[in-house]
């Protein structure tokens, strides 16, 4: 798994969504659909942070809590999808 | 940075004029009176290629470009004074056929585009229910497997051309648990559909011609290439139908609010009081001169939220902008324009009440003003 991914992720998700937040405090297997930190708007948000910075596509079933409820699964999607 | 429409642009914007000025504008006083939905008007829109103007050739569309489309639709706005046929023709194009064409499976779109883009079926997108508008995605409609397909079940409401749909966009729960995020599916169901039915249809205070209703499910049986976007895939259709709706559609109210204000200042130039014509009248004039500012204002919006659309660039929050400011500003306009006609402004034959009453559906459908600075307000971090 891509270090550098997971860390831009969390580095996103922190600015965006976690204002305030200590780092530590999240984790890459740190639930962030159930967890309350990823609604609709801002899994949009992300969604498009995603394919902007990697020049990805998601298809619509892909945005799911499967691929998307930690950090962990958001950087196996997006290396899945760099190929 | 070009703003000028490219003579292909140029003449695409004649053309619809022309068209809906000579073929859709007969008898609308008496159509909105009545309610009346005129399906050989419908036709000879297929027939024009404006049923299908962003689908690739391919499938029977016009294959043009985002904002080529926003720019034939604010054609339409200005040519056709019937907003409640405009409206029907934008709730067919934007939240059902575009969908299917970005989402759909060679299938789908090869059996489905044609007949829409050519006038032939209409379609509706079945979203809203009794208790669900704002918060779209508390939904009571189930889709729950059933061999090889899916059992939809639950009301939909507030459908726009539900009456006369031939095909709808239905968005129904297939999985409770996880809910936005991957539990949403949309299904294409086609009329005939046994246990699928439309219900009441409602009067409404404005764009009367475009019909309204609810439609039922009771354990609809369909088969598995009714979904569209992929199991899960909902939340995602929906977004990307309300990110063409929240722009494309409100290209038409460019259009519209433009023929207000020629209306406006027409009236203000012949009509005299104390001597002179009424547009020399600051009052007047002033009224007029915001109109024309949040007319330019808004069609600015509008291009460049459509070219960013064509970019295939995140717009979630540019639409809404464009959305908000447009709608509110046509809501003012055809406020104004009333008001500037006076007493004539006031009555139906003047055509400019139905506009005002047409005009005030903008704030609420489509998500409402209070929504759309709510998500603005959380695209920004708030």
């Amino acid at each position: 798994m891509d270090e550098g991914i997971k860390q831009t992720i969390k580095e996103y998700i922190l600015k965006e969504f976690l204002p305030g937040e200590r780092p530590d405090a999240l984790g890459d297997s740190t639930p962030l659909v159930s967890g309350g930190i990823l609604d609709s708007i801002a899994t949009l948000k992300l969604v498009a942070f995603l394919e902007e910075r990697y020049e990805i596509r998601l298809e619509a079933h892909e945005a799911s809590a499967e691929n998307l409820n930690t950090i962990e699964e958001i950087a196996r999607l997006v290396q899945s999808k760099k190929g | 940075m070009n703003f000028s429409l490219t003579e292909e642009q140029k003449t695409l914007r004649e053309s619809i004029v022309r068209f809906a000025r000579n073929e859709l504008n007969e008898d609308v006083v008496e159509r909105d009176r009545t309610q009346t939905f005129r399906r050989d008007l419908w036709t000879k829109c297929g027939e024009m290629g404006i049923l299908g103007l962003p689908i690739p050739e391919e499938y029977g569309g016009s294959g043009l470009d985002v904002l080529s489309t926003a720019i034939a639709l604010e054609a339409l706005g200005y040519g056709c004074s019937d907003a409640g046929f405009v409206f029907s023709i934008s709730a067919h194009l934007l939240p059902c056929v575009v969908p299917i064409g970005t989402f759909g499976t060679e299938e789908q779109k090869k059996r489905l585009l044609p007949d829409l883009c050519g006038g032939k079926r209409i379609a509706a997108n079945a979203m809203t229910e009794p208790g669900t508008g704002s918060d779209a995605f508390a939904m009571k409609t189930r889709a729950v497997r059933d061999g090889r397909g899916f059992r939809l079940a639950g009301t939909k409401m507030f459908c726009s051309n539900g009456p006369i749909a031939d095909l709808a966009v239905v968005f129904a729960v297939t999985d409770p648990e996880k809910g936005y995020h991957g539990g949403i599916t949309t299904f294409l169901v086609e009329k005939e559909t046994e246990g699928f039915r439309a219900s009441q249809k409602f009067e409404k205070m404005g764009l009367r011609t475009s019909p309204i209703g609810e439609l039922v499910l009771e354990n609809a049986f369909v088969s598995e290439d009714a979904v569209l976007g992929g199991v899960g895939g909902g939340a995602t259709v929906f977004a990307h139908s309300m990110d063409w709706e929240r722009i494309l559609l409100f290209a038409t109210h460019v259009g519209t609010m433009e023929r207000l204000l020629e209306k406006a200042v027409e009236y203000a130039r012949i009509r005299t009081q104390f001597g002179q014509p009424i547009g020399k009248f600051q009052g007047v004039s002033h009224k007029i001169a915001d109109m024309k500012v949040r007319l330019e204002a808004a069609r600015l919006l509008v291009y460049r939220s459509a070219w960013k659309l064509g970019e295939r660039k995140s717009v979630s929050m540019d639409a809404s902008i464009t959305k908000l400011f447009v709608s509110e500003s046509l809501l003012e306009t055809a406020l104004d324009t009333v008001q500037v006609l006076g007493g004539y402004g006031f009555m139906t034959e003047y055509e400019v009440e139905r506009a005002l009453r047409d005009a005030i559906g903008s704030t609420i459908y489509s998500g409402t003003s209070e929504m759309q600075r709510n998500i603005i307000a959380r695209w920004l971090g708030l």
